[in-house]
């Protein structure tokens, strides 16, 4: 149980290289909290911060209202899962999850009865005479999750844990990740740069992008309202559609396309009549209509959706690159017209690209 | 390390701990015959050991080693067979005593009219000492593991199939 405040945390290297600007968090107690964002983010260097294996350049980090920033990593009670399991080769299963307790000099009837219930948890109970070659990727991962569970720290840190497992293992260890967190109720830290289980894991996301913190928020505030033109395109899978458009009073003029705004969106737009925007729509939010002529590249069908990828049209010349997730099964093929409306829309100032309201209509 | 107190736990530890004090004891079994091994040969008394005792002496040593070492990797995982095996090796370094040490110590030859003692008695309380040494812990490392699989075997018996050590 612990409540973790990360304070104007910045991550300055040497030759004055920034890699993390004023990161402000406030980690509730038992919140399972994922940090977002592409290769070179600073989503692992912040972690990294907290966990003690990197020195913090400026602000403060608190636990339970004590300022640890210069306590060193031993002796902060958070544990750490990283990527690539880190576990000992030599030793069994029940050896390495033991291992960290018996270096403290707990009594061993205790450290026992914590590594049989950190195994029960985890479905290990089978597995501990077992070496750590003898077990699959995603055992492995349970095992170091496991080692971290019977230390029972103040925080988890996981830093991509599911990076090294294949597609469907991923899956059901991520479903795993989310009941020990609703078992443990523990306060957890999780990074990652796959969307999906940012989205499916967290209680709140955070965006990162360049060292910044884009945007922090429930996985939904981040995919109904993103702030900004970046957590649009990063949270979603395809991506946002981006546009660039200009305001008409009442509707919205593209290159090769038209779209209509109701009065809300009219209102909202009001200070930007004849300027230009960026028009962000989700592939979900266009279905099949009359407002926007697709020429088909690319027909995928999923089963339940098809997945349409092509170019606005207006018949002779082709224009944007847009991906429509249609319903149903289609059958387009390359060159075809299918035309498309939108069912809603998300604008974003062109200039500061941030966000001008999250969603309309 | 703080004391056990429950003795059921400590049994249940057991299916998934290994008997290092078995075999640490036959590891040191091992040391002190090589040093038994190192000294006894330590001789200026001309050809008294160049006969066939030499040859079935180092083959001997070898055997020991060997069957020592395997003890020592068999008695962690709470083997009985290889207890009652090593049991016998520390026996055996009781025996040996009196084989060639005592022999030795015993036994006098005549370098240039001289009859000297083959073996010294500092020589042959240093040989004692290997031996015994090694014979100790030979026999405690065994009946301490024939306790302890005995112990863990009565356990598991008590257990579900799906639950007994793998």
């Amino acid at each position: 149980m612990a409540n973790l405040v990360l304070q104007h945390i910045e991550k300055i290297y040497d030759g004055n290289v920034k890699a993390v600007h004023d990161f402000n968090l406030d980690v509730k107690d038992g919140e399972l909290i994922v940090l977002v964002g592409p290769s070179g983010c600073g989503k692992s260097t912040t972690l990294r911060m907290v966990a003690g294996l990197e020195d913090i350049s400026a602000g403060h980090l608190i636990l339970d209202g004590r300022d640890i920033t210069q306590t060193p990593a031993k002796d902060r009670d958070m544990a750490m899962v990283f990527q690539n399991y880190a576990l000992y080769g030599h030793m069994t299963i029940y050896e390495n999850m033991a291992f960290s307790l018996t270096l403290r000099g707990e009594d061993p009837n205790v450290i026992h009865k914590k590594v049989l219930a950190a195994a029960d948890i985890l479905n290990l109970t089978t597995q501990l005479n077992k070496k750590p070659n003898q077990l699959s990727g995603g055992q492995r991962q349970r095992v170091a999750m496991g080692r971290t569970i019977v230390r029972t720290p103040k925080v988890f840190l996981f830093d991509e844990p599911l990076s090294n497992l294949d597609a469907k293992l991923r899956g059901s260890t991520r479903r795993e990740i989310l009941l020990l967190h609703k078992r443990l109720n523990a306060t957890m830290l999780y990074v990652t740069h796959d969307q999906t289980e940012a989205l499916t894991l967290a209680d709140r996301i955070v965006c990162m992008s360049m060292g910044h913190v884009q945007q922090v928020g429930t996985p939904l505030e981040l995919y109904d309202h993103p702030a900004n033109v970046f957590v649009a395109s990063f949270i979603g899978l395809p991506p946002m559609n981006l546009f660039d458009v200009t305001v008409k009073g009442d509707h919205l003029e593209g290159k090769g396309f038209k779209v209509p705004l109701d009065e809300k969106q009219q209102k909202t737009l009001k200070s930007y009549v004849n300027k230009e925007i960026i028009l962000g729509v989700r592939p979900e939010n266009l279905v099949e209509g009359t407002d926007i002529p697709v020429k088909v590249t690319s027909n995928e069908n999923l089963g339940m959706n098809t997945l349409v990828h092509g170019h606005i049209s207006d018949g002779n010349k082709t224009f944007d690159r847009i991906t429509c997730k249609l319903r149903g099964w289609c059958n387009y093929k390359p060159g075809d017209i299918a035309k498309v409306s939108i069912n809603r829309m998300h604008f974003f100032d062109k200039e500061t690209t941030n966000s001008i309201f999250g969603e309309d209509k | 390390m703080k004391k056990e107190t429950d003795p059921k736990t400590a049994v249940d530890r057991m299916r998934y701990t290994k008997n290092k004090f078995s075999s640490n004891m036959a590891i040191l079994a091992i040391l002190f015959n090589v040093f038994y091994f190192v000294n006894i040969y330590r001789s200026d008394v001309s050809n008294y050991y160049y006969n066939i005792l030499i040859g079935g002496s180092i083959v001997f040593n070898l055997l020991y080693l060997l069957a020592a070492f395997l003890c020592s990797e068999e008695v962690k995982q709470y083997n009985e067979r290889y207890c009652w095996v090593l049991l016998v090796l520390g026996i055996i370094q009781f025996i040996r005593i009196f084989i060639i040490p005592a022999r030795a110590h015993s036994a006098y030859v005549v370098i240039a009219n001289v009859e000297r003692q083959v073996m010294y008695d500092k020589q042959f309380f240093t040989c004692i000492f290997y031996l015994v040494v090694s014979g100790v812990c030979a026999v405690l490392g065994a009946l301490k593991g024939i306790k302890l699989s005995r112990t863990l075997k009565a356990y598991e018996a008590t257990l579900g199939e799906e639950k007994r050590r793998d």
